[in-house]
């Protein structure tokens, strides 16, 4: 379809740096665009996917001053992979460190997949500080999206890469996918780990397009990626996103509301279903919701892009 | 035997906007014919089956069993098939399309019609045929083929379903709804809240009462759920089609008849189990990768079963055989049959 919004040019960051979250953790975080632009930060996926360069074009460089940084034990944080003081309230605190850190009073908060879950987490806690909400892919870490798509759901539609999710497992363990995978993942025998975090990364990557994506799908197969991605994702998942009940993201939309908030969900995401941002439109129903009919879960189908740059666009001019 | 054949990716290359773009599932097809010949066969004391004939009457014979149950045939159906090599017959299962008495739910199982197809092709006849046919056609395909295997020549199938419980509970429960929330609050809001424990015998309370308003509200609700998410975009028209109560009274009547009595299966996996019974047909296998009404897991235990049956997975598509891509490989594969 012609008149579709694509990425912004590339850009390099204007500044990098590593910030010593705790006595463990160090997060790398880079700055890019407008410094006196309005400030927004780029909350990524997994938990465990770090960022990547093309994260930095969802924005208009002259307008924003654009922030990524790579969650705890992944990207070019340090250590890898590591599981330690590493839950959901960690990373809030991070982001208020970063902020801090960065002598920013308030941001735009952009998320997709676990990034939205991340988002909404963080703006819960810290309204005050977030000026903008743009979610995609919604993920709510409720058990029902968990059993969609590691213990069954997700199969039916794809049962051939279904087949090899279930390979490293044997059938009696079948029962119960995650702490199967868990067991695996946080293995002490390196062999067994990275057979698991393969097997776990690749299901993802082949689900996530409406056309498979062979370069993404090789990429989530890569040792490094795959280690951190499926030790730190299933980490999370095992202990339920850290969360104080299932549905807290749920019910405390109500300290978000008025929030201006762009909620971009693509009708065939399979990973995170259109159900959670259903839900979520419900609940929060102030929130615009955009559905894009052509489009799975990845942040980087057409469609996808082409709101997300339109939502950007659309608060650039929004004073911080 | 056959060799086992891996499945095929159709469609993977060019963005679906080229696709649909650059092709009309019509397009695709051979052009629109007319029948030669049309006819009322009677099939019992109270039914009467619509049927007509088109192609090339010394052609290679075809059958086309349209799906629902309940929904009927269509001029389009007729040109899946090369006219000069083939010749076509589409007919009406009981209580559908042209068949009399229309939505009648009595004497109207899958053995019935099962029955009705070797009257036809007795009545026509034909010694054997390529039996094609997609959704519920594919479980009326493998229940006709697993009953009379000697009379089919060769099966080409789409949509695949085979009428298993986790199947059903799927459209029904807990697979579609998933991935469209927005449609699924349209189709459970048409029932109350105290009977949506049971949706499916709600419906079949209202569909089959004495209320004709709401038998046709619930006909029209139950019917626009399916035709809402039959196609990877929505169609517009396929929609307002599903919303037209001569339509709408017999698939959804006819469909939920047959839901609430387990496709008048011995056992769900039924068709699954009589596959060896197929053994030696060529068989195609077409499956839209996003078929959210009778998903892939379907197909891919059909082929699993059945590995010399060919499986086609047209990428980017949904259930509809006008999906483009379904209809190419559909297309593919009568054309190939067609030399046999």
């Amino acid at each position: 379809m012609t008149g579709r919004r694509g990425f912004y040019p590339e850009i390099e960051p204007y500044d990098r740096g590593m910030l010593r979250v705790s006595e463990l953790h160090t997060i790398y975080y880079e700055q890019s665009g407008n410094p006196d632009g309005k400030p927004v930060v780029f909350v990524h996926g997994g938990p465990g996917g770090g960022t990547d360069p093309k994260q930095r074009r969802f924005f208009d460089p002259a307008a924003y001053r654009i922030v990524l940084f790579d969650q705890r034990g992944c990207g070019k944080s340090t250590p890898h992979a590591s599981l330690v003081d590493n839950t959901t309230w960690h990373l809030v605190a991070d982001m208020e460190a970063l902020r801090g850190h960065l002598a920013i009073d308030r941001w735009q908060v952009f998320g997709g997949s676990w990034g939205s879950t991340l988002g909404l987490a963080y703006a819960q806690r810290h309204p005050e500080h977030t000026s903008e909400l743009v979610l995609r892919g919604i993920f709510l870490l409720r058990k029902a999206e968990l059993d969609w798509f590691y213990q069954g759901g997700a199969s039916a539609l794809f049962p051939d890469a279904w087949e090899t999710y279930l390979a490293p497992i044997p059938a009696d363990e079948r029962g119960d996918l995650m702490q199967a995978y868990h067991r695996r993942l946080t293995s002490d025998d390196r062999a067994t780990q990275l057979a698991a975090a393969q097997a776990w990364s690749v299901w993802e990557a082949s689900t996530s397009f409406l056309y498979p994506s062979g370069d993404f799908i090789r990429h989530a197969g890569e040792d490094h990626f795959a280690t951190a991605f499926a030790r730190i994702e299933c980490h999370y998942f095992v202990n339920r996103g850290f969360l104080e009940v299932e549905d807290q993201l749920l019910r405390d939309v109500d300290r978000i509301r008025d929030i201006p908030g762009v909620i971009v969900q693509g009708r065939y995401d399979v990973v995170c279903p259109m159900i959670s941002a259903w839900d979520l439109h419900r609940a929060w129903p102030q929130a615009r919701l955009e559905i894009i009919p052509d489009a799975g879960h990845s942040g980087y189908e057409p469609g996808i892009v082409h709101a997300l740059v339109e939502a950007t666009d659309s608060f650039r001019r929004r004073a911080a | 035997m056959e060799p086992e054949t891996e499945p095929e990716i159709a469609g993977r290359s060019g963005g679906f906007w080229a696709t649909l773009a650059a092709v009309e599932s019509r397009a695709l097809l051979y052009p629109e014919i007319e029948p030669y010949r049309t006819g009322m066969l009677p099939v019992s004391a109270l039914h009467s089956i619509y049927y007509e004939l088109s192609g090339n009457p010394e052609g290679k014979p075809v059958v086309f069993l349209h799906g629902g149950p309940g929904g009927g045939t269509e001029p389009r159906q007729r040109c899946f098939f090369d006219p000069a090599r083939y010749h076509i017959v589409l007919f009406d299962q009981r209580g559908c399309g042209r068949s009399v008495p229309h939505a009648s739910l009595v004497d109207n199982t899958t053995w019935d019609l099962v029955a009705d197809i070797e009257r036809l092709r007795e009545h026509l006849g034909i010694h054997r045929w390529q039996v094609f046919g997609g959704s519920w056609g594919s479980t009326l395909a493998l229940a006709y083929a697993q009953t009379h295997t000697q009379r089919v020549t060769e099966m080409v199938m789409r949509g695949i379903f085979t009428f298993a419980q986790d199947e059903m509970d799927w459209f029904y429960g807990v697979g579609t709804r998933v991935l469209f929330p927005d449609a699924w609050a349209a189709f459970e809001g048409a029932i109350p809240p105290d009977e949506r424990g049971d949706l499916i015998g709600a419906y079949h309370r209202r569909l089959t009462g004495d209320d004709r308003r709401a038998r046709e509200a619930a006909a029209r609700a139950w019917s626009t759920w399916e035709c809402s998410v039959a196609t990877l975009r929505q169609d517009p028209e396929l929609v307002a089609h599903c919303g037209d109560v001569a339509f709408t009274m017999a698939f959804a009547r006819i469909e939920c008849h047959y839901f609430v009595n387990g496709g008048f299966l011995a056992r769900d996996t039924q068709l699954l189990d009589g596959v060896p019974r197929l053994h030696g047909i060529p068989a195609v296998i077409v499956h839209g990768r996003y078929d959210t009404i009778c998903p892939l897991r379907n197909a891919w235990r059909l082929h699993r079963a059945w590995p010399q049956a060919e499986l086609v997975i047209a990428e980017a598509a949904g259930h509809s055989a006008n999906e483009p891509a379904i209809a190419a490989a559909l297309r593919r594969a009568t054309d190939r049959f067609s030399e046999r």
